[in-house]
């Protein structure tokens, strides 16, 4: 016996063992054993080893050669086979032509619909992506610790900009933004923007927003200058403002003050959560607005370009984002209010802030896993299709696989071949798909509120659908690609092929289908009733036919008289002067009240109205009374009146009847609770019923006139309306809105969410049915005989439908059972986004099964009803 | 007249299977290489080349010889075959032919 240390190196001969060809191996490895005990003798140990491990090395892959094998595998690449593959392929297509358009235009639907999606998903991630250092910008927002809780609020006060670039040598430049609103007018032209913006100079090095006319350097230097976007050019100075002189041109703000034009930028990229038409330079806001340079001010974005050097390691940022946490208790003492940094490209799509204090274009991300969900969804149905179609059929083709195994074709090259006509299939799906995308861009647009095309310009996307293709392929060909070529030729031959093999896969398979389709048909159903819940909820006033006008300029010095104006006009049947509109009122101050507890405090949601509110908007006084003009404390400015919700008087700790007579003060003002009026919706029915208070100061401004108007001839009211307003304000232009309009825009996210999952879901059941559609005309082939021979003993042609169509029906039930749950509660998640929210009643379920049942039932029954009435001589005429 | 080519280290690999006499393996023939030319050669390559022999027909092997040393597993000889001993002639024959029509002296010459 040798000793254990004669022996070789183990792991070298263990990686022998593994990667040499096995039919060298007996040889090679007594060789090299011998080899060793050879040099062992000769120069050592050690030596004996390096060189064992060396010549090893030399005898595995790829270094070694194979010995020729007996049967050596054809290679199926040779052109004469590759042309035999792709006319069988051509002809499968070709014969089973049925079979061919259900699988390539199942695929193409499901494929055309990934693109979409994808389109669209690249679209809304890549926002904000075109500002050159968009990883080195970052927003600082707020964690306020208020009385009731936590807020994320997305302002900061005006001074935090200058003292974090003083103080935090990281910070390369700042850029603080503020909202402005206002009429500017040139010569007779007078436009009202909608964005305008306050910036500082640096914001144009932070974002890249370049201007077209005018100097970056020294632009917004000085208070009194404005610059315009492309777009708000063209509307002061027509098309052809480039070749005007406009700079330098004098602009008037509000009929008061006169600003210089010093620029104009290029339109914002729509793919910026920042839009504007007007530029104004904070300077300016510093000359007219002291409190907004206190650090109480809090209305302002405040943006950070950091050094370079502590955003490159993902460890950088980590010390700043500490170091800044609390530094807010430096500059005001005592504020325990936390400093965040939220990363620019996170803006558009991860906002979630308190008080409407993020404004802007802002999406949800929410929507967009949603949505990667929905295409998956849809093409793995789709993928599904294609292998249970192909794995069925397998029958059809075992004889040609038992030719040529016989001929020697091996397992491998069988897969190859399988595998390659799904490629082949795969490619023309994704031709169609393309073709059928391109041709729906308008429509999906036009869902989805985007302005997409298919990027054929760019490589990536056509490295991206060659990608597709082949994990697409890979994916529908490789398990029908195994089934077929396991297939052993003896019995392929004799024409003993167990058709039901893998029957129960592809019973799973369809039921995972129609799980998903079902699902996305009960999303469908809640999504809609909840949208149509709270279009038709009673919000607790009269929305309907309720016009608001805003009071601009001159007009809110001259709000009364115009109110008296607008009710003589035929059509109105009330008017009322109010802070707001009725929707999303956010204005919300702390209160006092009789009876408070010390460090008892809350947030109170307010409005000043006059005494006609009530009556114009439909609330109804639950106790107490309305105001009263011709009551003078209603107005009185030392101990005025105040009408308060019901869940107001609750959190206050009063009954109806209790609250009456309730001394309240509300900014500073003291007043006698008189009325309870029952609660109203005041914002998106996202969020429960808050405490609202209503003033009634008819000295302080009014900034929207409610109107009230008949049923019908909205159009003349409207013109009637905008001539009195014309009358009394000439300069600013006449902006109403109606307030049912509006508040359905409020769920504007989730209609669009709702509109595209119901594409989308119809897509998937259609997709899904062509499946079965193939599957039943596939058994119902396979069991023509049966049917011939169950007609002659007797069977009607009902009973025969029946026989066919109840395999697939209980597939489908089953989907439904499974899915119900799965959808129940996928819903259930989306629903706690509301406070007031419909119920998901079985009944939905039961409508999305039946109607399942029922697409699936006209889709078998075709297939069975032409099976079971086809004569029964034909059939069985063959044998 | 169509010839297979020979390489220059087949052409000895051969000869050394010639030279063993039906004892030549991968062991033999390795060291034999060693041995009379000095070359070191890993043990893939002179595996390589046997088995690219015995595909050109050079050689034919058969398994056999089993010994305890190499833990009773079998070798694997070589034997030269017809065709391989008629390309090793016609080698040599070629190389006679050729140093025939070598002018006398060029060498010594050319070798100061």
């Amino acid at each position: 016996m040798k000793s254990r240390t004669d022996e070789p190196p183990r792991f070298a001969h263990w990686l022998l063992t593994k990667l040499h060809p096995d039919d060298t191996l007996e040889e090679v490895e007594g060789d090299l054993d011998e080899l060793y005990t050879y040099w062992s003798a000769r120069s050592g140990k050690t030596q004996a080893t390096l060189r064992y491990l060396l010549n090893v090395v030399s005898v595995l892959p790829p270094f070694v050669r194979k010995r020729e094998q007996e049967h050596k595998p054809y290679s199926n690449l040779t052109t004469a086979m590759l042309r035999n593959y792709l006319k069988i392929a051509y002809r499968t297509l070709q014969k089973h032509r049925l079979y061919s358009l259900l699988n390539i235009g199942g695929l193409a639907i499901g494929m055309a619909c990934c693109l979409l999606i994808a389109l669209y998903i690249l679209d809304e991630l890549s926002y904000d992506r075109f500002n050159p250092n968009y990883s080195r910008i970052y927003r600082v927002v707020e964690k306020q610790k208020q009385a009731d809780g936590i807020y994320d609020v997305a302002v900061t006060p005006g001074p935090l900009a200058a003292s974090l670039k003083k103080d935090f040598p990281e910070v390369e430049l700042t850029t603080r933004i503020g909202r402005w609103s206002g009429l500017l007018t040139h010569g007779r032209q007078a436009i009202e923007p909608d964005k305008m913006l306050i910036v500082d100079p640096s914001f144009f090095a932070l974002f890249d927003f370049p201007l077209l006319l005018g100097d970056v350097t020294t632009a917004f230097q000085g208070p009194d200058e404005v610059i315009f976007s492309e777009g708000m050019a063209e509307r002061f100075y027509g098309k052809d403002w480039p070749y005007k002189h406009i700079l330098g041109q004098l602009i008037q703000l509000n009929t008061q003050q006169t600003l210089k034009l010093v620029g104009v930028a290029r339109n914002p990229p729509s793919r910026s959560h920042i839009q504007f038409d007007v530029l104004l330079p904070f300077k300016w806001l510093e000359k007219n607005d002291e409190w907004s340079m206190k650090w109480n001010s809090n209305s302002y974005h405040t943006y950070l370009q950091l050094r370079p050097e502590l955003t490159n390691t993902s460890a950088g940022l980590e010390p700043f984002a500490h170091k800044i946490r609390n530094s807010l208790q430096r500059y005001i003492n005592g504020d325990k209010t936390q400093l965040m940094l939220q990363p620019l490209s996170a803006i558009y799509l991860h906002s979630k802030f308190s008080f409407e204090t993020d404004w802007g274009k802002r999406s949800d991300i929410v929507y967009v896993r949603i949505f990667i969900a929905v295409g998956l969804i849809v093409l793995l149905i789709a993928i599904i299709n294609f292998i249970n179609l192909a794995t069925a059929r397998a029958s059809g083709r075992a004889k040609e696989v038992g030719v040529r195994k016989t001929i020697g074709a091996q397992q491998l090259n069988l897969i190859g071949q399988f595998l390659g006509e799904a490629l082949l299939t795969t490619g023309l799906a994704v031709g169609l798909a393309v073709f059928l995308a391109n041709f729906l861009v308008p429509l999906f647009n036009d869902i989805s509120g985007k302005v997409l095309q298919l990027p054929y310009h760019l490589g990536l996307f056509w490295i991206l659908l060659v990608g597709m293709t082949g994990v697409v392929s890979l994916l529908t060909g490789l398990y029908p690609a195994f089934i077929l070529s396991s297939f052993r030729p003896v019995t392929a031959l004799k024409g003993i092929v167990n058709a039901g093999k893998g029957r129960s896969f592809r019973q799973i398979l369809v039921i995972g289908q129609f799980v998903l389709s079902v699902s996305m048909g009960i999303a469908t159903v809640v999504i809609y009733k909840q949208l149509s819940f709270v279009q038709t909820a009673k919000l607790g006033f009269d929305k309907e036919h309720l016009i608001y006008l805003r009071l601009k300029g001159d007009l809110r010095a001259k709000a009364w008289t115009f109110k008296q104006q607008v009710e003589q006009l035929p059509g109105v049947a009330k008017a009322s002067l109010t802070t707001s509109n009725l929707v999303g009122i956010t204005n919300s101050a702390f209160v006092e009240w009789e009876g408070q507890a010390p460090k008892d405090e809350f947030l109170m949601t307010n409005m000043n109205i006059d005494q006609d509110f009530v009556s114009t908007v439909g609330m109804k006084v639950l106790a107490g009374r309305n105001f009263s003009a011709q009551i003078p404390s209603d107005t009185s400015g030392t101990l005025g009146a105040y009408l308060i919700n019901e869940t107001a008087a609750k959190r206050m700790g009063w009954t109806l009847r209790t609250a009456l007579g309730k001394r309240i003060k509300h900014w500073g003002q003291d007043g006698l609770v008189i009325g309870v009026l029952k609660d109203f919706h005041f914002r998106p029915l996202h969020v429960a019923i808050e405490p609202f208070i209503f003033r009634y100061q008819p000295s302080n401004p009014y900034f929207n006139l409610l109107v009230k108007t008949e049923p019908g001839a909205i159009g003349q009211t409207l013109s009637r309306l905008a001539a009195v307003y014309k009358k009394n304000e000439p300069v600013s232009p006449f902006s109403y809105g109606f307030v049912n309009q509006d508040l359905d825009a409020q769920y504007k996210a989730e209609q669009r969410a709702g509109r595209i999952i119901f594409y989308f879901a119809m897509l998937a059941i259609l997709i899904a049915c062509l499946g079965l559609f193939g599957l039943a005309a596939f058994t119902a082939e396979q069991r023509t005989k049966e049917i011939g021979v169950r007609k002659i003993l007797g069977a009607s042609i009902v009973s025969l439908v029946a026989l066919l169509s109840q395999d697939f029906l209980k597939l489908v039930l089953i989907a439904i059972l499974v899915a119900s749950p799965i959808a129940w509660w996928c819903m259930n998640q989306w629903l706690n986004e509301f406070a007031y929210k419909v119920t998901i009643d079985w009944w939905l379920f039961a409508l999305a099964g039946s109607l399942a049942i029922g697409i699936a039932l006209l889709t078998v029954s075709f297939q069975s009803i032409k099976a079971a009435l086809m004569n029964p001589v034909k059939s069985l005429r063959s044998e | 007249m169509r010839r297979t080519y020979l390489g220059e280290f087949e052409e000895v690999v051969l000869l050394m299977v010639a030279i063993l006499d039906g004892e030549g393996y991968g062991v033999t023939v390795s060291q034999a290489l060693e041995e009379h030319t000095g070359r070191i050669v890993t043990f893939g390559t002179v595996h390589n080349t046997l088995i690219r022999l015995e595909e050109k027909g050079f050689v034919r092997s058969e398994l056999g010889g089993a010994t305890a040393e190499r833990g009773g597993r079998r070798k694997r000889l070589f034997r030269i075959t017809a065709l391989g001993s008629r390309a090793l002639q016609e080698i040599q024959q070629l190389r006679q032919d050729l140093w025939q029509l070598l002018p006398p002296n060029t060498l010594q010459l050319n070798g100061i």
